[in-house]
Formats: structure tokens, sequence, C-alpha cells
């Protein structure tokens, strides 16, 4: 676009964009607000006269304690965290190898495997959480991490194989030719010339994995059962509605601080997260 | 293949030729075995029982017997399922066409250098990584009946004098979930429509430009044509995973008031395990898949043709 | 397939990490006591009590002195009352899950192949305290069976504001659905409406339905069970009332309200009358300085309770049936019955009942006469809860079809939709052949 007058760059541009961020954000803003914000000022009705909402002169930490003390949050975070590394690192293997197999080897029926595994994702998991439940009670693996660990990969993988491809595909043949030349097999050059080079692939996968296996929910809520077992967002959903009297408070603790991991470790990671996205839509 | 020619060396492999080829397929078969175990056992092995289990009339506790369709046609003569066809269609439709409007205008306007465009880059995703039942929570207490902050907001501004019943209103209900689901995906949509927008070189548009196009048709013509293929992916993705939707809806309203919100997997959700109709809860669950089978396929072949242009 | 097959396939297939933890490791990471440990655990599992007090004592006092009197690890779990279903599902789905589960209503019906029979201990109990109330009887047992042990009735009544009646000039609680409903456009005119969700919550949406229903004489199916009579005028003239009453004198937001939206609107002072259980007025107990009235005062003083008015056809009230089932599933069956047994002794049921404040009426006739009713007056309306309570599936028997009708919402849904613009007609209509379906199965 040609840049005109300064008034054109704000009104055109400037502005719009302060608009998005702002309402992209306020969200999580409300959310450390009302984390912080003692009970007498959090429950004003919406036509209340002194009623200041987008600040509070009494922080409190009232509502973290409760979170920690009255709930076994911190052992979700822990099994969450657990189930999604895990889950990411299964999903990463297989993904790495299956895409490392459609990219470059040939054999018989490649495309159409491709295909079945994209083809998996007309079946998520609300098609599948039924008779799903089913299966892992014959399993015995109900209420363990595993009834997820297990599950998750099915729709971690598709996403990592394909973005996998896309990575391999861009490897040029010749570093493998090289490699095998020079005597190594084939599955050799795969492993050490190939994979250090799709590191950035590998990356990306994984933390898109990542964040997938946290924003996971409704196996969770089916598989588990035990307060200790579960993940934080089924914890936050299930065991801080107490009752009928207030629980805001606390709840918005548990979403902020469910939050916060999911977002430092974005944070790290952040191109390899961008490129990853973008990967997987041009690829 | 390459290798044997070029440099005439001597590679250390017995037999050649019939050598790789098998060794070639039997080491895709190895790379591909976890892969297929994992999603056979856990995709396609329910799938099955899924359908078998539709075809039952099992509850929580009482196996059942063998019905055939009858559950298809109990629930496709259920009113609230009728209701949640809709609704699901409605959500899904609205929610894209607004994602997709907002997402390329938010990738317009980072497509340019500005300072701190990266870290703005990397907030406006926040929306999208963190855990959609942790955001539609807060959502939920901003659309709160009594104490929503948005009716102060408005209510200060002077724009109501009557509180918005954001999430009582069957409308407003519908409203409100498809904001939360815009809002949830404009970030998914911007960031991917940016990186397709600048694969493509300036040049294009400031050669129109010299040609005397106006901005309107510049995009229409030479932009959105380039951007097509990264735009049906994005839509593909975006569609499915808005159609098969859970989490969202279940924090906001759980398919309420009166089921005007609810959608295909909430009313499975509702019916499977809430009242323990496993074999309904499952056809309704099943019933997702036709529909989206043909939402696929035909954007498939539009991708084709607009790749192949 | 037999499971050591699939199990070794997974092992195959599973990569580095599932592969590898079996044994200690596996037990570690999954958090379970395997099955050779000394203790036996029960697990509990029961609604987030409305009334905080009674779950901080089982927490802090009853369960660490059942561990010790009974040789046995206790685990309590609460969830919000919405999900005990669900996690009923679950646990009978996947064979997996707490051993004793608190269930409302019909439940038991339901989910009569899966529990454990407790005629026993229910027959015990019964004779020691002069007699189980017919409501808790009809609901637990199916005449062959206790699905479930009877353990509490949560009374419904209506709270409200006296100061604020009286200044409109109503002196008393209206006692009619049409002095109600005159009371209540009164009030909603001074920004002071009455609140009632219509939404889909278990406890005060069907709270006032059910017996708003029967109160014009409409009923869902005849006494023979099976007969689908809810289309009939009553429930049609019931409908239509409820529609005016709606957009009179309620707060519209109920649509959308669970069951704490009141709670919480009440106590932020912007409804003036609500049915519930007595968990408001609990907690104006509770915390006297956070709630006040305009005038100082604290809001406890100024809160009453009155039962549904009467309508064409009597005056009904549906109160709340919490019962404990004993999962067919449980691995520890006779440990959670001896628990079961320890916790309906005189003395525990009493540091129950005690810390209830009178918010659940006791299953069993010897408490109505305790004289903790007579410590505040304002509860005393809840003694009766238990005796006079009618149960959904009126007037068939409260069984499964009767609950599925509850679960399913039919009832409120069929006032929600009218106050939402449907005609009456047309909302009974829908009501009465979805109920149909049920019944028909």
């Amino acid at each position: 676009m040609i840049e005109g007058a300064a008034w054109r760059r704000w009104v055109f541009y400037n502005i719009p964009l302060i608009l998005f961020v702002f309402v992209l954000l306020f969200p999580f803003y409300w959310m450390i607000i009302t984390t912080f914000r003692p009970d007498g000022e959090l429950y004003l009705p919406w036509n209340a006269k002194n009623y200041q909402p987008f600040w509070t002169n009494n922080p409190t930490l009232e509502h973290i304690k409760y979170l920690f003390e009255e709930t076994s949050f911190a052992r979700w975070m822990l099994n969450t965290m657990f189930i999604a590394l895990v889950s990411t690192v299964i999903s990463l293997f297989c993904g790495v190898l299956a895409g490392y197999a459609l990219a470059r080897l040939n054999f018989p029926y490649a495309g159409s495997l491709g295909t079945v595994i994209f083809i998996t994702y007309l079946v998520p998991q609300t098609l599948l959480f039924i008779p799903l439940a089913q299966i892992i009670r014959n399993f015995e693996l109900g209420d363990t991490p595993w009834s997820l660990i297990l599950t998750y990969p099915t729709f971690l993988i598709p996403f990592c194989t394909w973005l996998m491809m896309g990575y391999f595909k861009a490897i040029p043949k010749e570093l493998e030719e090289c490699a095998r030349i020079d005597g190594a097999s084939r599955w050799k050059a795969m492993l050490y010339i190939i994979i250090p080079v799709a590191v950035p692939g590998i990356l990306s996968s994984g933390i898109i994995a990542f964040t997938l296996s946290w924003n996971e929910f409704i196996y969770a809520l089916v598989f588990l059962s035990s307060p200790d077992q579960k993940t934080v967002p089924v914890g936050v959903t299930s065991e801080l509605i107490r009752g009928d009297v207030f629980f805001w408070g606390p709840l918005m603790a548990g979403a902020l601080l469910g939050s916060i991991p999911v977002a430092i470790v974005y944070s790290f990671f952040v191109e390899h997260y961008v490129s990853g996205l973008t990967g997987s839509v041009k690829g | 293949m390459a290798v044997t020619a070029v440099s005439g060396l001597e590679v250390r492999r017995p037999t050649p030729r019939l050598r790789r080829l098998e060794d070639e397929r039997w080491l895709a078969l190895a790379l591909l075995m976890p892969t297929a175990i994992l999603l056979g056992l856990f995709i396609a092995y329910p799938f099955f029982e899924g359908v078998l289990l539709s075809m039952t009339s099992q509850r929580v506790g009482v196996p059942g017997e063998f019905v055939g369709l009858q559950n298809f046609v109990k629930v496709w003569n259920d009113s609230i399922f009728r209701t949640t066809v809709w609704n699901t269609f409605w959500y899904t439709g609205v929610t894209t066409v607004f994602k997709l409007a907002l997402g390329l205008w938010l990738a317009m306007l980072l497509n340019r250098h500005f300072k701190g465009k990266a870290l703005i880059r990397a907030f406006i995703l926040l929306p999208f990584i963190i855990p959609t039942v942790l955001s539609t929570f807060a959502w939920k207490w901003m659309f709160d009946p009594t104490f929503s902050v948005i009716n102060w907001t408005l209510f200060q501004l002077g724009f109501i004098s009557q509180r918005i019943n954001w999430l009582g209103d069957p409308d407003l209900a519908m409203t409100s979930i498809i904001v939360v689901n815009i809002w949830r995906g404009v970030p998914f949509f911007a960031i991917s429509l940016l990186a397709g927008l600048q694969t493509i070189s300036p040049e294009l548009n400031e050669a129109a430009a010299i040609d005397g196009a106006r901005p309107w048709n510049r995009f229409w013509y030479v932009t959105w044509p380039l951007l097509l293929p990264v735009t049906m992916v994005v839509m593909l993705f975006s569609v499915i995973q808005t159609f098969a939707d859970f989490q969202l809806v279940y924090v906001m309203t759980g398919g309420g008031p009166a089921n005007a919100t609810h959608l295909f997997a909430t009313y499975a959700y509702q019916l499977g395990i809430g009242t323990g109709l496993l074999s309904e809860g499952a056809a309704i669950s099943l019933a997702m898949f036709p529909f989206l089978f043909i939402i696929v396929v035909v954007q498939l072949i539009y991708i084709r043709r607009v790749e192949t242009r | 397939m037999s499971k050591t097959k699939r199990r070794s396939v997974l092992k195959l297939a599973g990569g580095a990490a599932a592969a590898s933890m079996g044994g200690m490791a596996g037990i570690l990471a999954s958090g379970r006591t395997p099955a050779y440990a000394q203790q036996k655990t029960v697990h509990w599992l029961k609604w987030v009590d409305f009334v905080p007090a009674t779950d901080q004592m089982f927490n802090k006092e009853m369960m660490p002195a059942a561990e010790k009197a009974l040789g046995i690890k206790i685990k309590l779990e609460t969830v919000n009352g919405n999900d005990l279903q669900p996690r009923i599902t679950s646990g009978i789905q996947s064979g997996a899950g707490p051993d004793l589960i608190m269930s409302f209503n019909s439940y038991t019906h339901l989910y009569a192949n899966s529990v454990v029979d407790l005629s026993e201990l229910a027959e015990d109990v019964g004779k020691r305290e002069g007699g189980i109330y017919k409501y808790a009887r009809a609901i637990c047992s199916d005449g062959r069976m206790f699905m479930g042990m009877p353990w509490a009735v949560i009374g419904g009544m209506i709270a409200y504001r006296k100061s604020w009646f009286d200044e409109a000039g109503i002196s008393k609680f209206p006692d009619t659905w049409e002095s109600y409903r005159d009371a209540a456009k009164k009030l909603k005119a001074k920004g002071q409406p009455f609140g009632q969700t219509l939404g889909h919550t278990f406890g005060d949406a069907p709270g006032f339905t059910y017996p708003y229903l029967w109160s014009w004489g409409g009923k869902e199916v005849e006494a023979d069970g099976k007969t689908v009579v809810l289309n009939t005028k009553e429930t049609i003239e019931s409908v239509k009332f409820m529609q005016g009453l709606w957009k009179d004198g309620m707060d519209e937001g109920g649509l959308a309200w669970d069951d704490t939206n009141n709670n919480r609107a009440f106590l932020s002072q912007t409804i003036s009358a609500t049915l519930n259980g007595a968990s408001i007025y609990i907690e104006t107990l509770r915390k006297p300085d956070q709630y006040k009235t305009a005038a100082g005062k604290p809001m406890n003083t100024d809160i009453l309770h009155a039962p549904l008015p009467k309508g064409p056809a009597g005056q009904f009230g549906f109160h709340l049936l919490q019962s404990n089932m004993l999962m067919k599933y449980s691995k520890n069956q006779d440990a959670a019955k001896e628990f079961l047994k320890y916790l309906h002794t005189e003395a525990n049921y009493r540091k129950f009942f005690e810390s209830q404040k009178g918010f659940a009426t006791p299953c069993t006739v010897k408490w109505e006469s305790d004289k903790l009713w007579d410590v505040d007056p304002v509860m005393t309306p809840y003694k009766v809860a238990a005796k006079l309570g009618q149960a959904p599936g009126f007037a068939g028997p409260p069984n499964a079809k009767a609950q599925e009708g509850l679960s399913k919402y039919i009832i409120t849904d069929m006032y929600a939709k009218a106050v939402q613009g449907m005609p009456a007609e047309d909302s009974v209509k829908w009501a009465e052949s979805e109920l149909k379906k049920i019944y028909s199965a």
C-alpha cells in the first residue's frame, strides 16, 4: 500500500490494529484482574454505583491460596504437563518416521496412505469419545494418564506427519545421496543426516503438539474421574464450581495459572510455532 | 536412481536394485508401523465400534440388543436434534465468514514493517494458544447475567439502560458463543493468511497500481486469487474444528438456554454420558460424519481446482 | 484379541515411553495404589455441598476419624451436582471409579443394574430411626432391592426479603399464584423482581417447575405409569400463566441461570424472592458483615422462608432426594458398606445433620422432632420436606422413565420455550411427545 499522510496511516492501520490487539487481549486482562480482586469488590452488579471494574486497589492472594489449598490444582498441573510431554514425544516419534517415509520413500500406496492419514482428521474426538470410552475400559486404562497419552497422538500424529513431510520434501536429495555413497544405510542416513537438518520442523511440530495437548478436553473429561488424575481444563471446570456460592475468584485464578505454562513454553518457541502453523497450511 | 550412477564408486550393497527396493519397502513399513498401530487402534477401531454401538439399544449398565437404524430414526424425529443440526450449521457458517474477513483484515494490517511487529504477532496468537476451556471461562464471567463487565461498560457509555441478557436469551446466547469462537479463531486465520500474503511479491501489486487499478480491484484480481490456496486449507481446518466443537459451548452455556446453543458434540454428550443413553449418543456423534465428509470433499475439490488453475 | 495380546501389541507400537512404564514406575505414574497394598481405599463421590461447613466437617473431622475407626483409607471427592450423572456413566462405562456415588432422585432406578443391593443397611437404619419416609422408599427401592441408601432430602422453599415486601405493602407471603404474580409485578416495578431459573440444572429448575405443574392439576402420567397425560387444559393454563408471570415479575436472566445464580443475585440484592434450598440464608448467617441490607442491618434478619403458593389443584413441593449408591464395579464393596454403616450411626449422622442447620432433612421419621428445628424459626418450615415431597413421574412411580424425563429437562424446557415466545399449546404438545417417546420405549 502506498503510504500517504500520517493521519491515513493512523486511521487505516494503527487504530484498527490497536483495536484488534485490545479485543484479543482484554479477556486475559480480565482474568488477571479478577484473580487478584477481593470477593467484596467482585460481586457488584453491572449497574451498581461506585463500581470500578478495571482496577483494584486491594489486590489479594486469597483466591490463589484457595486454589492451591482446597483443590488438587498443583497435581493437575503436573498431570497435564506429564501427559502433554509424553504425548508430544510419542507423536513426534511417529510423525517424524511417518513423514520421512511418505516424503522420501517410494513404495506402493504412498499417496493413498497420506490421504488416509488426512482422513483421520474427519473423525474428530467428539465423534469417537463414546465408543472409545468402552475401549479404554477394555484395556483397563480408565482413570489413568495412559488413557490420554495413548489417545492424544491420534490427533497429533497427522499434524506432525504433514509438517514433517513438508520439511523433509524441502531437504535436497543430494544430502542423503552423499551419505549413501559414503556407505551409510538408508536408516543411518536418515538418522544422522536428515533428522538433524529437520530440527526446526521437529521443534515446530513439538510446540504445536504440546499446545494442542493442553487444549484437549473431551477425552480427559470422559476418561478421567479421580480428582488427582485430572488435567487442568477438566479440574478447573469440575471442581471450581462449588455449590451455590461464590467461586469466580478461584476459577479465574485457576484459568490464569493454567494458561501460564502454555504461554511460557510458547513464548520460547514463537517463531517455530508460527512457521509450523503456516508451513502446515501452505504445504 | 542417482546413487549408483553418479560416482561409479563401489557401493557396499550385496544385490543393488532389488535389495534397495525391498529395503525401501521394508523400511517404509517399519517407519509407518507405529503410526498405523496407534491410529488403527484408537481411531479406526472405535469408529467401527461406534457404528455398531449406534445400532444397538445399549445404555449405561444395560447391554441392549441390535436394533438396526432405529436410533437414527429416533434421533431424526427428535426436535432437539433438528435444532442441534441447525445450530451447528449456523454456528459454523457465521463464525467462518467472520473469522475469514477479520483474519484477512488483521493479516493485511500486519503485512508491513513496523516496530514491535514480532511482539504483536506473538501476543495476538494467545487466544488460540491458551486452552479453550480456560479462556472461555473468562468470557463467561464477562457475560455473566448479573455481573457482566460488558454490560457495565455499555451502561456507563449510555448505550443501554436495560441489562443485555447475553447467556439467557436464546439468540443472544448463540451470538455470544459465536463471538467467542471468532475471538479464538481470528489469530489462526490472521497468522496463516499473513504467511500467504508474504509470499505474494509486492511487485505484482505495484504493477497493477501503475496500470491504474484501484485498491479494491487490486485486491480482488491480484491478491485474492494468489491467497486462495492458503485460504482454502485454513478454512478446511477451521470448519472441521468448529463443526465438531464441544469445549466452548459446554463451558459457556451447556447447550442452553432450552437447547438454543446445542451442537452435535454437546448434545451427544448430554444424551450419552449425561443421561446414559450411550447408543443414542453414539448415533448423534456419528451423524456428524456424513456432513463433515461432504464439506471436506467439496473443499478438497475446490482446492484442487484452484491449484490447477 | 485377548487382553494380553493387546498389551503386547501396544508395547511394540507405543514407542519408548509406553513400553518402558510397567511395574513400579507404571504404578507410580498412574497414581493408583496397586492391588496388593495393605490398606483398602473407599472412594466416595458426593456433590459439593451447598453448605460449605458440612464438607469442611467431613474433610477435617469425620473422614480422618472414620479412617482410624475402620482401618481403611477414605477418598472423599466432591463435584458440582450437575456432574454427578456424567461421572456415574463414565464410571460404569470404564469399569473404574468411585465406590460410593451420591445419587439424586431416581438415578437409583436408572442405574439399578449397576449397583449393589443395600436393603440390609437401609432396613436396619429405618427400624432404628422410626421408619423410612414413603417418599424416600419409593425412590430408593423398587420393591425388591434398595438401589441406594437414603441420605437426605434437600427441601426447597422460597426465600424472600421481608422488608422489601413490607415496603411494597405485602405483609404475608402470597399463597396463591395470582397473588404471587401481583406481588412479583409490584416488586419488579421497583427494580426488585423475583428470580427463578429455567435452565438445565438439577436443583432449582425442576424444584420449581414440577410442583408448579402439579399445583395447576397437570401431571406427566396416570397412576398406571404408562399413559402420558401431559397435554391437558390444566397444563396449558399453567404454561400461559407462567408466560405472563415471567414477563411481569421475574428477572429475565433466569433462563441462563444455574443453581448458583439465584443465590448470587439474591445476595447481591438484585432479586427479592427465589425458590432455593436454605443455602442463601445459611450463607448470610455465615458472613453477617458481608451481607447487609440498605439500612445497615445483617441480611439474615431480613430473610424468611415460605412454601410455594397454592394452585387450583393444591400445594406441592419437589424436594431433591439424595442417596448413596454402591457401585457393582467396586473392588472394595465390604469396606464401602462398613463405611456407609459408620456414616449412618446416630452420632455421626447427627454431626452431618447439625452442620447442615436444617438445609438437609433426614429420610427417617425420628429426626423430624429433633430440637434442631426449634433453634431457628426461619428454618422450621424445612423440617417436613421429606414427609411431603412428591417425585417426578407423578402420578406414576418415580422410576427410571421418570428420571429420564427429569434428566432431559422436558418439563423445565416446556416452560422455558413458552417463556421465550412459543405458544403455550405448542410447547405442551412438544413436551408431551417427548414424554411419549420415553414412556413407550
